[in-house]
C-alpha cells in the first residue's frame, strides 16, 4: 500500500470519478503523491450484476438528500434528485458512455445567447482552443470511437430505428458515437460484447471508467494512497485562509484528519458545494471560497426528456451498447426555433423494471399496461440539452441531515421558460423522427432524476460572478481547486463526462506544475 | 435493498412522506396484515385492474401480491391503513364491479395511501418479475451469455442497414 501519513500535506483529493479519479492519475503520473479519498466502496468489475434494481442497491449515492422547486422530479422522486454513483470510480462506473465536445459558441454562452431574461449566462473564461488539446488527451484517455484511430461500434437495434429515422427526417449527423467503450480491444480493455448493461456498471471492462484506467494506474504509480469509504466532511483552513486538511470519516464511523498542501475536490456538483458550504468558519462564515455567494448556484442539469416509440415490430433496444447513437444536427444556435441554445438526441434503453418506474412516474392502468406488454416493440432516446444557469437554482444545506448527522444537500430548481420551449421542440422532433420510420405509439417521458450535475461552482474571470478560475483555482483559496462538473459555467448540450475529464487533465497539468514551482 | 426501501424512494411525494414519517426499522413485529383469502383476492383484483396484462399468468400476480402484503405488514400504521382501504373498497361493492367500473372506482382512489401502497409496490415488482421479463421478451442478465453480440444485437431487419458514421 502506498500509504501517507496523515501529518504529512500531501495533495488530498475528494472523490475518484471523471475528475478526481483523473487528477490523481495525471498527478502521480507526474511524480506528486496523492491522498485519494472516495466516500463509496471498491467494487470489483465482478461485483457487478446485470440487474437494474439490484445494482441500483448497490452502487447510487442514497444519502440523504431534499429537494425543492417546481421540478418533476421533487414530485416523483422527492428524496433522488440525482442519480449518482457512490464507488471508487464515482459515476464513470455507470456513465452511457457518449463523449461529444463542447462547441466553440457553448463556451461563449453570453456573447452568442445575449441576455436571456431570468439566466445567469456567462463566457467561460477559457475557449474551445485552450480546451481542444486536452480534449484530444481525454478522448485518447477513453478510447471514444469514431476518433484517433478507434473505430466505431456497429448498429444496434435501436439505433437503427433512431438512425432511419434520422435519415428520413433529413438529419445529417448522426453516427454510433463517439462514444467511450470499445468497439474493438484497446489499451488492455477488450471490445464490447453488446451486453446491454450500462448503468449497472460494467462487468466486461470494455466501457472506459476511472475504476478500470485512472485509479489502478494512479495506484501502480505508487505515489497514490487511495482510501474508500472515506466520507469527506470539511476542509479546514490555516490563518493565511489556506486549506490545510481534510477532515472525513472513514468506514468504521471515526473521524480522521489528512494534512493537505492542496486539495482537490470532485464529489459531483451537489456534494462539492455541499462540502464547501459545510466548510464554514469564522474567516469565511458563508462556507469556504464562497465570498462571492456564488457556492451552490447556478446548478444546471441539463434539458434532458425522453422519448419512446413502438412499433409493430420487434426492436429488442435492451440489445447492444446503451447510448451508440447520437444525432448532432440540432446542435446550434438559431432562436428562431424559439429558444437559445441546442440539444442532442442519443439512444436510450431502459429494461422493464426501471421503464415501468421511470416512463411516466405515478402511471398506472390499461395504457400504461399497453407499454409495458409492447416492451419489445420499443425504441428510446434521450433528449440532452443545454439549460439555462439560473441564480435561485441552487444546491443549499438542508434542515435534514445525513447519517453522519451533517446537513443533507438540497437541491433546489425550476425550469427556465427557455428549457421548457426547447423541450417541447426536441420532443415534437422526435416524434417526427419515430413516425418517419412507422411509430405506432409515442411517450413524452418526463426528465429522470438529474445525472448531469453541473454548474454549482462557476468558473469566472470575476471573482465576483464565480467560485473559480480559468484553472478551476478558487478564487478565495489559492491551494484549493474544483476538479469536477460543478466547474461548468454554462453547461453546453454534451453529455459532460469528456469535458469533465479534459478540464481535469488541464487542471492537473497546472496544478503540478505550480507545486513544481514553490507557488502552491 | 428490501420493497419497502424502493417504495420509499420510488412512491408517490405523498406517500414517501407517509413512509419517511414512521420508523425506519420496527424491532419487534406484532402485527401483520391479514393474509386470508377474501383480502388476497380482493388484492389481486385490484393489482389486476390496475396493471391489466392479459398475458400474465396469476402467478405473477400472486407473487406481486405476497409483495404488497409485505409492504403493508411493515408497520402498525401501515397494516391498519391498509385494512381500513381493504374495508372501503369492500363497503364500496368492489367486488362486484365489471372491470370499468372498478377501473372508474380505484381512479377515484388513486391519491389515498392504500392505493399508491399497491402501485408503489407493484411497479418495483411485478415488473422485475423474471417471469413477466420473459413473457415481454426481456432477456435480463447477458454478460454471463457473452453478451447479445452473437445474439441478436443487431438482428432487426425491418429497416435498411443504416450508416454508423457521419458522412
Amino acid at each position: 500500500m502506498n500509504a501517507i501519513a496523515q501529518d504529512e500535506a500531501a495533495v488530498v483529493i475528494i472523490g475518484s470519478g471523471a475528475g478526481g479519479g483523473t487528477m490523481a492519475y495525471e498527478l502521480t503520473k507526474a511524480g506528486i503523491p496523492c491522498v485519494l479519498l472516495e466516500a463509496g466502496q471498491h467494487f470489483k468489475l465482478d461485483d457487478w450484476t446485470n440487474d437494474e434494481w439490484e445494482a441500483f442497491g448497490q452502487m447510487a449515492w442514497l444519502d440523504k438528500r431534499t429537494t425543492s422547486g417546481s421540478w418533476r422530479v421533487a414530485k416523483d422522486f422527492s428524496g433522488l434528485p440525482a442519480w449518482l454513483v457512490k464507488a471508487v470510480g464515482g459515476t464513470t462506473t455507470h456513465w452511457a458512455g457518449a463523449t461529444p465536445r463542447f462547441l466553440d459558441y457553448e463556451f461563449k454562452a453570453r456573447s452568442t445567447y445575449g441576455e436571456v431574461e431570468g439566466a445567469t449566462l456567462l463566457d467561460w473564461p477559457i475557449t474551445l482552443d485552450d480546451m481542444a488539446p486536452y480534449y484530444d488527451a481525454a478522448e485518447k484517455a477513453i478510447g471514444s470511437t469514431h476518433l484517433h484511430g478507434r473505430p466505431p461500434l456497429p448498429a444496434n437495434n435501436n439505433y437503427k430505428v433512431f438512425a432511419n429515422g434520422a435519415e428520413r427526417v433529413g438529419y445529417k449527423k448522426y453516427a454510433t458515437g463517439p462514444y467511450g467503450t470499445n468497439a474493438e480491444p484497446y489499451d488492455g480493455r477488450p471490445g464490447s460484447i453488446q451486453d446491454g448493461f450500462n448503468f449497472q456498471g460494467d462487468k466486461h471492462g470494455s466501457k472506459w471508467s476511472t475504476l478500470v484506467r485512472e485509479v489502478p494506474r494512479a495506484v501502480e504509480t505508487g505515489l497514490c494512497d487511495l482510501r474508500p469509504q472515506s466520507h469527506a466532511v470539511k476542509i479546514t483552513h490555516d490563518a493565511s485562509g489556506k486549506a490545510d486538511a481534510v477532515i472525513y470519516v472513514d468506514k468504521d464511523g471515526n473521524l480522521q484528519r489528512q494534512s493537505a498542501k492542496a486539495v482537490c475536490v470532485a464529489g459531483n456538483s451537489i456534494e462539492t458545494a455541499r462540502l464547501l458550504l459545510l466548510s464554514d468558519s469564522a474567516m469565511f462564515p458563508n462556507g469556504l471560497a464562497n465570498s462571492s455567494d456564488q457556492v451552490g448556484r447556478n446548478y444546471m442539469r441539463h434539458l434532458t426528456g425522453s422519448m419512446y416509440a413502438w412499433f409493430d415490430k420487434p426492436v429488442n433496444m435492451f440489445r447492444g451498447e446503451t447510448m451508440a447513437g447520437i444525432i448532432k444536427d440540432e446542435v446550434l444556435h438559431n432562436p428562431d426555433r424559439g429558444f437559445v441554445g441546442g440539444y442532442y438526441m442519443e439512444t436510450l434503453s431502459l429494461g422493464p423494471a426501471f421503464l415501468a418506474a421511470f416512463i411516466e412516474p405515478g402511471s398506472w392502468g390499461p395504457e400504461f399496461a399497453n407499454w409495458m406488454d409492447n416492451y419489445q416493440n420499443m425504441a428510446g432516446m434521450w433528449i440532452v440539452g443545454e439549460d439555462m444557469p439560473q441564480a435561485t437554482n441552487r444546491v443549499t444545506l438542508s434542515d435534514s441531515v445525513d447519517q453522519w448527522g451533517l446537513p443533507a444537500a438540497n437541491v433546489h430548481f425550476d425550469d427556465h421558460p427557455n428549457d421548457i420551449a426547447m423541450r417541447e421542440y426536441a420532443y415534437e422532433k422526435a416524434e417526427a423522427l419515430y413516425n418517419a420510420v412507422g411509430a405506432v405509439g409515442t411517450h413524452r417521458t418526463p426528465p429522470y432524476p438529474s445525472t448531469h450535475n453541473l454548474g454549482t461552482c462557476r468558473m469566472s474571470a470575476n471573482p465576483e460572478d464565480g467560485v473559480v478560475d480559468k484553472w478551476g483555482r478558487a478564487h478565495d483559496v489559492p491551494n484549493l481547486f474544483v476538479s469536477d462538473g460543478a466547474v461548468m459555467t454554462t453547461g453546453a448540450a454534451a453529455n459532460p463526462t469528456l469535458t469533465i475529464v479534459a478540464h481535469a487533465i488541464r487542471q492537473a497539468e497546472y496544478l503540478a506544475g505550480e507545486l513544481k514551482a514553490g507557488n502552491i | 435493498m428490501g420493497v419497502s426501501r424502493r417504495f420509499v424512494l420510488f412512491g408517490t411525494a405523498a406517500a414517501a412522506a407517509l413512509t419517511a414519517s414512521l420508523p425506519s426499522r420496527i424491532s419487534a413485529k406484532t402485527v401483520a396484515v391479514s393474509g386470508d383469502a377474501e383480502i388476497k383476492g380482493r388484492l389481486m383484483r385490484m393489482v389486476k385492474v390496475a396493471f391489466p396484462h392479459a398475458q400474465f399468468p396469476d402467478s405473477c400476480y400472486e407473487r406481486n401480491c405476497d409483495a404488497v402484503l409485505a409492504a403493508a405488514s411493515a408497520d402498525p400504521g401501515k397494516v391498519v391503513m391498509f385494512h381500513q382501504g381493504m374495508s372501503d373498497l369492500k363497503s364500496a361493492g368492489f367486488d362486484g364491479m365489471d372491470d370499468a367500473a372498478a377501473l372508474a372506482h380505484l381512479k377515484s382512489i388513486e391519491g389515498s395511501e392504500f392505493f399508491q401502497l399497491m402501485r408503489g409496490t407493484t411497479i418495483v415488482t411485478l415488473y422485475n418479475d423474471h417471469e413477466v421479463w420473459d413473457i415481454l421478451g426481456y432477456e435480463g442478465a447477458s454478460f454471463d451469455q457473452g453478451g447479445y453480440i452473437n445474439r441478436g444485437f443487431n438482428d432487426l431487419d425491418w429497416l435498411p442497414e443504416p450508416r454508423i458514421t457521419e458522412l
